[in-house]
This record gives structure tokens, C-alpha cells and sequence, in this order.
């Protein structure tokens, strides 16, 4: 692609991008409408959260039951899963009932959380992890399972240990297979997040949206989803930073093999 | 071979309830809140054999999820092939895409619900905009992977260039977009789900919220194994309709 | 270098300890028979080739002489002790060798796998000299996707002899590389384990790879795998890919081994 391109294709971008932002201001000044607030108006909105009461009742408390839930997501089912596809022979037993869990949609624990746990922290970071962790876990185990029976053959003749195999071989030839789960659960994990905020909080951004479309405030409704996905966005370019960080080996080995 | 791998996954169900049995006597949690497995399996055949209640729940669910999958599923096959055939269109929006996707389309609940108000219309749009993108992807994908050596043969055969899209393109993305489809068959049904849960339109979700805030706890957890039931089947159903409909798709020969 | 393994193959009429002794083990895959009652040594220092029919077992062999797995009957003797795990005095050389690196490491890592145990001054300068003495000093740096097949081969081979191993197992090691790349990489191989004072055991269907490389070959029959015919091979060193194999005594043996070979396929057939 040429640098010409490049930039013209720049100039069309933000054209658009302009294009759509002055039909929204230019229509929610002739036709004002309770659902179009002008663009000051959301971005103003939007600039409260970063200071004030609203960091703390909104944006903090999303933000922390996230990454407990979604870190227990992680670390248990990366664990989880490597075990569970370790012992091959497990697979015909678990992996019917753990389909089943993963194909359940978890929207509909939501009640039996809410009973168990009552409306806490806990159910809320509860339900996100149990959204999250399926995926890791079957992925994990699929990449366990597929290990090249080779490398650990190798791993044997140089006398490796069975912690050391697991450590120097599994998990890097599992790896690739364990980011591909998180990155499904990640977005599984967000959604979780609000819906529990939803359904069953008194903070959170979730609840910050519901509350504010409740109270006709819809500046406030838009900046809420303006933030939450500027949060996924920003997630999700980390998780790709740290995967291609950590899996350089893996694009071109692929690579390679696509190439054959 | 495969009797026995049925076998071995009913005794890890068994297992599963064995644990969940083993709670419930223990006294872990309240035995209120944790009926039996045979209470919750007799009063969820119950419920499927009325008329109200259950049964009518889940058919409503499942007609709302399936007008909003086969909505994504063609809106996301014509945008997709769309972006991978049109490398202008792909670039132009690519900032629009970028901004959109990332956003937990729950969150959109309450904007559809300003704009779109509580009917069906509102449920169906959130259902469509939270399961067209893998539709999306996996097709641009799809289509991005066809050899152009095959495109070359239908040139050679004189194909214009619709009948080349709609006799090479899009049978060599089918797997792809059916594997996408997949994908989107589950997010349909959360999101399904979900907005009858909030804003009480008929269907599994507002029937597990009425039970919850009814106390009828067996009921409940009814509904949830019936729901988990109902998720599997239809991943199930979209796999086996893909090993069927498309034999060409290498995903099944691995 | 170690005082046991001064003597060559050629002091015949002492009792020399042999370094391997495969003793008449069976191997059964489910009730599949795949090696029958096979029985052979090899003595410290020598090249043994096996050949044989594609499939009778070689690979299944291999398997249980590293102690990879276990005979169904029969022991696997090093200088008359048996053993339970893969010992470390022997390494292999996988026949599949895309497999068989890591590809999340570089040459030198994978060089290092083995050397665990050791400290990285020590491992360095070890892994160093392993990657000069085949000839990849150039690309030590690379991941194994940036490789060739025979710079693969020869990473893999890097691997399996920077352990100083005395027994080396070879199993297949050039059946995929091209024509030139498996000269160069048979005289390599030669060149190496006579260097190193090892003893080489070597897995191959090449009957002119066979001849050319080694001490003595035995010949095994089609599945489930028997001893044949043991050959001992003559011809002196230093070998030379055209003098040696313009010989009277490289085409005689050659003309056997394939005649053995040749017979095996045909018994198949009826
Ligand atoms: N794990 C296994 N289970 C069952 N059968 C196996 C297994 N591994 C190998 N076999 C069979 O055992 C026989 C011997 O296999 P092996 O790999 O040892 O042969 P080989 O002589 O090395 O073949 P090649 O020349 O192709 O390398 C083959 O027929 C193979 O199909
Ligand atoms: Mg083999």
C-alpha cells in the first residue's frame, strides 16, 4: 500500500467519522429529541468520571469486580484446563458436563447468584468469573491435550522432571491455545460485568447507565457507553499487546506453515 | 467407541451431581436455596408438560432468538463480504468498526431502550447488534482466505463477476460463516435472555425473574438447567448442521 | 574424553562389554504385534545401522532402547545393567524434526534444552561448540520456522550431541531433506561420531546410506519386526562419498543388503 493511500485513506476516515459526528449536532439542534443530547453535552458527561464522586461509585467499583473476576477466569481455568488435558484420559468424562457449563447462558445464573450470594460484591464478581472461566478451561485443555507427543518425548530423554516438563514444555506449547480462550472470555467477562451491574447494584457503571436512562438523563447514558467501550478497547489492546509480546514465536511459526 | 465416550460424559454429569448432592447434605449451603436434583428435574418436566409457565417461555425465547440470529446472519454475511470485496469500504469504516466492537453490547440496553422503547423491535436490534460481529469477521475472513486460483478457474470459464461471488465466493467461505454463525447462536441467546430479564418481555428471562422474586426456588433452578439444556442443544444443532450441509469444511477433517 | 570406550570396534576375540545388548523384546501394540523376539548388541564405539521395510517397527524400537517405553518382553542392557527412565548417557534424534524443536526457542535455546543441569558459563561455551560443529553458528539466533530442513536436522542434532552422550539414536534423520543436504549431513554425522568417540545407532530404509555410514547393519524383516541378517561392513574410514562408493566391496554389500531387503517386500506381497 503506497503512502498516497495512507493518507487519503486518513482524510476518508475522519471525513466520515466528521460527517456522522455534524448530522448528530445538526440534528439535535433542529429536532431536539430526549435521546439526542448535543455532543457537548455527552462529552461533558463523559469528563465527570475521571474526577469526582462518579470515579468512585461508577468507575472503580466496574473496574475492580472486572479484574478479580476475570483474573480468577484466567489463572483457575488456565490451571483447570492444563490439568484436565494432562490427564488425556480425563477428556471423554469432563468435557460433556463442561460444554454443558459453557454453553449455558450465564445470564440465567444470575437469579440463583442473587440467592446465594445476595446483591454483593460477590455474586457480582461471582458471575463474572463463571461467564469467563469455561472458556479457558476447554481451551487449555485442547491445547494440553494437543501437545506434540514429540517435545515431551524429547523432554524425557534430556531428563527432565514432570514439574519441568510442565513448566519448559506444556505451558509454552499451550500458551497460544490459552490466549485464544482469553480472549473469548474477555469479552464474555465485560458483558458479565455489566449485566450484573444491571440487573442487581447500587454502583457500577452498569447501574450508573440504567439509573440515568431511568431519570431521562441521556447524555449521561451515552458517556457511560462511550467509557465502557473505551474500556474494552483499551483491554483488548493491552491483551493483544501482551499476547504478541509473549507469542512472537507463535505468528511466525504459523506463518511458515501457511506459507508450506 | 462411541457408546462408551457417551457412557464416560454421563458419569461425569453423574459426578457433577453427585457434588452438588454432597453440598446439600453437607449443609454448606442453605438446603432452601439447593433443592434436590430430583425435585428440580421433576419440576422441570412439569413445567414443560403445562401449558403456562415453562414451555411457553422457552418457545419464546427461542422464536425471539431466532429472528435476531437470522438477521445477523445475513446482515453479517453481506457486510462482511462486503469489507473484504471492497478494500475502500474497509478502510473507510474501519475506525466506525474499531469503535463499536469493542463496547459490551449490553451496555447498549438502556440507549436502545431510549431510542427503540421496550417492544420487540428494541430486543431484536440488541440481539442483532451483539451477534452480527463473528458473523462479520468470520465472513470477511472467509472470503479474504479464498485461493485466488479458484477465481482465476471461474474466470476461465467466462463467470461474471456476481456469479464468481455467488459460485466460488461464498461456497469457499461458507465454513467460515457457519462457524461464525455458531459463535453468534450463542450470543443471540444471552442477549435474548438478558432483555427479557430487564425489561420483562416474554420468555426465559423474565420467567427466571418472576420465579426469583416469587421465592419458587425450585422453579428457578428449573429454569437455569433448562437454559443450560437449551444452550447446548443449540451449539449441538449448529455443528451437526454444519458437518452435514458443508462436508467440504476442513474443520471437521481434523 | 571418557577411558572406557578406547577400544574400536575392530578387537575382535577380546570380550568386549557391549554398550547396548537388545535382548529378544517383544512389542505389542493392543494385541498388534510390531516387535518379535528381537536380539542384538552393539559394541562401544561402533556404527550400527538398522534397516528395514517402511513401518515393521524401527521407530517402535527406538522407543524402547531410550526407555521411552517398555517391552512387552525382553530387557534393554547398557554394559550389562537394565534401566527404568531415558539414562542420560543417550540421546536421539527424532525422525520427525519439524516436530522436534521447540519452536518457541531459538537454535541456541533449543541447543541448551538438555544442559538444565549446568551452569551458563559451562553452557555457553557448550552450546557454542555444539552450533560450530554443525555448522550453524550463523544462525544461532534464528527460531526453527526460519530454518531449512537441513538446518533443522542439524539443530536437532546440535540438541542430541552438546549432552555428550556415549549412545546416539538416529532415527531416520535425513529421510526429508534434499539430495545434497543429505550428503553433506551423512558426513557430517560420520565425521561427528568419530570425532566424539561415539557410538551411533542408526535408523534408516537407505540401503546406500546404510552401507556407506556404517560398522555393521542389521537387517530386520517386514511386521512385526525380526532380526534377519546382521552384515558387518568393512570398508575402511576415511569415507568418501565418490572413492567409497565406487568399491568393489560398496557395491558387493550394497547388492546383499538389497537383496535381503529386496526378498522381505516380496514375502510381504504372498
Ligand atoms: N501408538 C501406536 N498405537 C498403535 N499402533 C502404532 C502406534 N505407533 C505405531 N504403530 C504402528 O506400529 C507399526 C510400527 O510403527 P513404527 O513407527 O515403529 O514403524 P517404523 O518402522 O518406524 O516406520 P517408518 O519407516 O514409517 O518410520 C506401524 O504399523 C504403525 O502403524
Ligand atoms: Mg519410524
Amino acid at each position: 500500500m503506497s503512502r498516497s493511500w495512507g493518507t487519503s485513506a486518513l482524510l476518508w476516515q475522519l471525513c466520515l467519522i466528521g460527517m456522522l459526528l455534524a448530522a448528530w449536532q445538526v440534528s439535535a439542534t433542529l429536532w431536539p429529541a430526549p435521546y439526542l443530547p448535543k455532543l457537548q453535552t455527552v462529552l461533558a458527561s463523559f469528563l465527570n468520571f475521571f474526577h469526582g464522586n462518579l470515579l468512585f461509585s461508577a468507575v472503580l467499583p466496574s473496574l475492580y469486580r472486572f479484574a478479580i473476576g476475570f483474573g480468577v477466569a484466567v489463572l483457575l481455568g488456565s490451571f483447570i484446563g492444563l490439568t484436565l488435558g494432562y490427564l488425556r484420559g480425563l477428556n471423554e468424562w469432563v468435557r460433556p458436563i463442561l460444554e454443558y457449563l459453557r454453553f449455558l447462558p450465564t445470564v440465567a445464573i444470575l437469579p440463583a447468584a442473587l440467592l446465594l450470594f445476595g446483591a454483593t460484591d460477590g455474586m457480582r464478581i461471582f458471575v463474572i468469573a463463571f461467564g469467563s472461566i469455561f472458556p479457558v478451561i476447554l481451551a487449555a485443555m485442547d491445547g494440553a491435550r494437543r501437545v506434540d507427543q514429540v517435545l515431551i518425548d524429547v523432554a524425557r530423554v534430556n531428563g527432565l522432571t514432570i514439574p519441568q516438563r510442565i513448566f519448559r514444555v506444556i505451558l509454552p506449547a499451550v500458551l497460544p491455545a490459552i490466549f485464544a480462550g482469553i480472549r473469548i472470555a474477555l469479552s464474555i467477562a465485560l458483558v458479565m460485568m455489566v449485566i450484573s451491574e444491571l440487573i442487581a447494584a447500587n454502583d457500577g457503571l452498569g447501574h450508573f447507565i440504567l439509573r440515568s436512562q431511568r431519570l431521562f438523563q441521556t447524555a449521561n447514558v451515552y458517556a457511560g457507553v462511550l467509557l465502557l467501550g473505551a474500556i474494552g478497547f483499551v483491554l483488548t489492546a493491552c491483551m493483544l499487546a501482551i499476547e504478541g509480546r509473549f507469542l512472537a514465536w507463535y505468528k511466525g511459526w504459523r506463518g511458515a506453515a501457511d506459507a508450506i | 467407541m462411541r457408546t462408551i465416550a457417551i457412557i464416560k460424559g454421563m458419569a461425569g454429569f453423574l459426578a457433577a451431581i453427585a457434588v452438588w448432592e454432597l453440598v446439600r447434605a453437607t449443609g454448606t449451603i442453605d438446603s432452601r436455596s439447593l433443592p434436590g436434583i430430583g425435585a428440580i428435574l421433576q419440576s422441570m418436566i412439569s413445567g414443560l408438560a403445562t401449558s403456562d409457565g415453562l414451555m411457553p417461555s422457552v418457545l419464546a425465547t427461542l422464536r425471539t432468538w431466532s429472528m435476531g440470529l437470522v438477521i445477523a446472519s445475513i446482515l453479517g454475511t453481506v457486510v462482511g463480504v462486503a469489507l473484504a470485496l471492497s478494500p475502500l469500504v474497509e478502510t473507510v469504516t474501519r475506525p466506525i468498526v474499531e469503535f463499536l466492537r469493542p463496547v459490551p453490547s449490553v451496555a447498549l440496553i438502556p440507549v436502545a431502550l431510549l431510542v427503540l422503547g421496550i417492544g420487540l423491535p428494541m430486543q431484536l436490534f440488541m440481539i442483532v447488534f451483539a451477534a452480527i460481529w463473528p458473523v462479520i469477521f468470520s465472513a470477511k475472513a472467509g472470503v479474504e482466505g479464498v485461493d485466488p486460483r479458484q477465481l482465476e478457474t471461474g474466470r476461465v470459464f467466462g463467470l461474471s463477476r456476481l456469479a464468481s461471488i455467488w459460485r466460488i465466493v461464498l461456497p469457499a467461505a461458507l465454513p467460515n460463516i457457519a462457524t461464525g454463525i455458531r459463535t453468534a447462536s450463542a450470543i443471540a441467546l444471552v442477549l435474548t435472555i438478558t432483555v427479557e430479564m430487564l425489561v420483562g418481555r416474554p420468555g426465559i428471562g423474565s420467567f427466571l425473574e418472576n420465579v426469583r422474586l416469587n421465592g419458587l426456588v425450585t422453579e428457578m433452578w428449573s429454569a437455569i438447567v433448562l437454559t443450560g439444556i437449551v444452550g447446548y442443544l443449540v451449539n449441538g444443532l449448529f455443528l451437526m448442521l454444519e458437518k452435514r450441509l458443508i462436508p467440504w469444511s476442513a474443520e471437521h477433517h481434523v | 574424553m571418557r577411558s572406557d570406550r578406547a577400544f574400536r570396534s575392530s578387537s575382535e576375540g577380546v570380550a568386549v562389554p557391549s554398550i547396548l545388548a537388545v535382548e529378544s523384546i517383544s512389542k505389542n501394540y493392543g494385541s498388534a504385534p510390531v516387535l518379535d523376539g528381537l536380539k542384538f548388541e552393539q559394541r562401544p564405539g561402533e556404527f550400527l545401522s538398522i534397516v528395514g521395510p517402511s513401518g515393521c517397527g524401527k521407530s517402535t524400537l527406538l522407543r524402547c532402547i531410550a526407555s521411552l517405553m517398555q517391552p512387552n518382553s525382553g530387557s534393554v542392557r547398557h554394559k550389562g545393567n537394565t534401566f527404568a527412565e531415558p539414562p542420560s548417557w543417550l540421546s536421539i534424534v527424532f525422525q520427525d524434526y519439524s516436530r522436534a524443536l521447540f519452536p518457541w526457542l531459538t537454535v541456541r535455546q533449543n541447543v541448551a534444552f538438555g544442559l538444565h543441569h549446568i551452569g551458563s558459563r559451562e553452557r555457553d561455551e557448550r552450546v557454542q561448540a555444539a552450533v560450530q560443529a554443525v555448522n550453524l553458528t550463523h544462525a544461532i539466533d534464528l527460531y526453527p520456522w526460519q530454518l531449512s530442513g537441513g538446518m533443522q536436522q542439524r539443530c536437532s542434532l546440535a540438541r542430541s550431541i552438546v549432552v555428550r552422550p556415549e549412545l546416539l539414536l538416529l532415527d531416520e534423520p535425513f529421510a526429508s531433506v534434499d539430495a545434497q543436504t543429505r550428503i553433506d549431513l551423512q558426513d557430517l554425522v560420520i565425521d561427528l561420531s568419530r570425532r566424539m568417540n561415539l557410538s551411533t545407532l542408526l535408523v534408516t530404509h537407505d540401503v546406500e546410506e546404510a552401507v556407506y555410514m556404517s560398522d555393521r547393519i542389521v537387517v530386520l524383516s517386514t511386521r512385526p519386526a525380526r532380526v534377519v541378517e546382521e552384515i558387518t561392513v568393512d570398508l575402511p574410514y576415511p569415507r568418501d562419498q565418490l572413492a567409497t562408493k565406487e568399491t568393489p566391496d560398496f557395491l558387493r554389500l550394497r547388492h546383499q543388503v538389497y537383496t535381503l531387503i529386496r526378498a522381505q517386500a516380496k514375502s510381504n506381497n504372498n
